[in-house]
């Protein structure tokens, strides 16, 4: 996909190397903000015509497979495991998305503990919040 | 691999993406029905488990399916989601649910549905859909 065209920013690290992340993909890694414990992590997709559902929104599976992949991987960076698994997640659908939109979510570490990551995220397109997210990941 | 098991028939799915990610497989009577899927290797994370975003693609067709049955196939959107990952599913395995109506409002609908392989629950969802006004 041209990066360019789609209106990824400079820096979007492609981060769908294999199985369901890249047959649902692809996805990409955005520069974090802030640091510490004020980091936000971020993720972002571009709308394509696979995502959709037959109401011409993005299908909610693939908005929550999203919020996984985005707050999965945000627990291994933030913990350092080299893997962690989905224990819950709870999610709200606030608004649609549409065809061709540039996706992204914002991901933060509520509170880590040696086994746990408790986690929160919110979907949006620009100003437009699609989805919130709030989930439990165990550290394997 | 892809061959619907005994005595399900598939369903005809409608959205891009559940045909992306599927086949499924359905059986028995409206608001009885229950749902069967297979894990084929591209459902799976690097880790030959079966990705938590398909399982949960897996529970809104399904529950969706169902909330269409509840309502005489009334336009709906899913409103909130919650999940519960209790064990893992793998290559093969063959998922199955028979989602549940827990209650049905004039403008909601509750659903739950525990999704097991061989008899184990592998994930437990809730959730909400709202119905919209034609």
């Amino acid at each position: 996909m041209d990066k360019a065209a789609t209106g990824l920013p400079d820096g979007a690290e492609d981060i769908s190397t294999g199985g369901f992340n890249r047959f649902a993909g692809p996805f990409y890694r955005l520069p974090d903000e802030g640091a510490d414990e004020n980091r936000v992590r971020r993720f972002a997709f571009v709308v394509l015509e696979k995502h959709m559902n037959g109401s011409g929104s993005v299908h909610g599976g693939l908005l929550m497979t999203f919020a996984d992949i985005a707050m999965s991987r945000t627990s291994r960076l933030a913990s350092g495991a080299k893997s962690c698994s989905t224990v819950a997640l709870n999610c709200d659908f606030v608004g649609p998305g549409r065809l061709g939109d540039l996706i992204g979510i914002r991901v933060r570490v509520s509170r880590q503990t040696r086994t746990l990551v408790f986690l929160t995220a919110e979907i949006s397109c620009g100003e437009r919040v699609l989805m919130n997210a709030q989930g439990l990941w165990r550290i394997a | 691999m892809s061959g619907a098991p005994d005595g399900f028939g598939e369903i005809a799915l409608i959205d891009p993406f559940e045909i992306h990610v599927g086949p499924a497989w359905t059986k028995g009577e409206k608001g009885a029905r229950a749902y069967a899927f297979r894990v084929q290797e591209h459902h799976c994370n690097m880790r030959g488990v079966v990705h938590g975003g398909m399982l949960m693609t897996l529970a809104d067709m399904t529950l969706g399916q169902a909330v269409w049955d509840a309502t005489d196939n009334a336009p709906s959107v899913t409103l909130n989601m919650q999940t519960q990952f209790l064990k893992s599913a793998k290559e093969g395995d063959l998922i199955e649910v028979v989602p549940e109506l827990t209650r049905r409002t004039r403008g909601f609908v509750f659903m739950r549905g525990d999704f097991t392989v061989a008899g184990e629950i592998v994930m437990t969802v809730q959730s909400v859909w709202k119905l919209l006004k034609e």
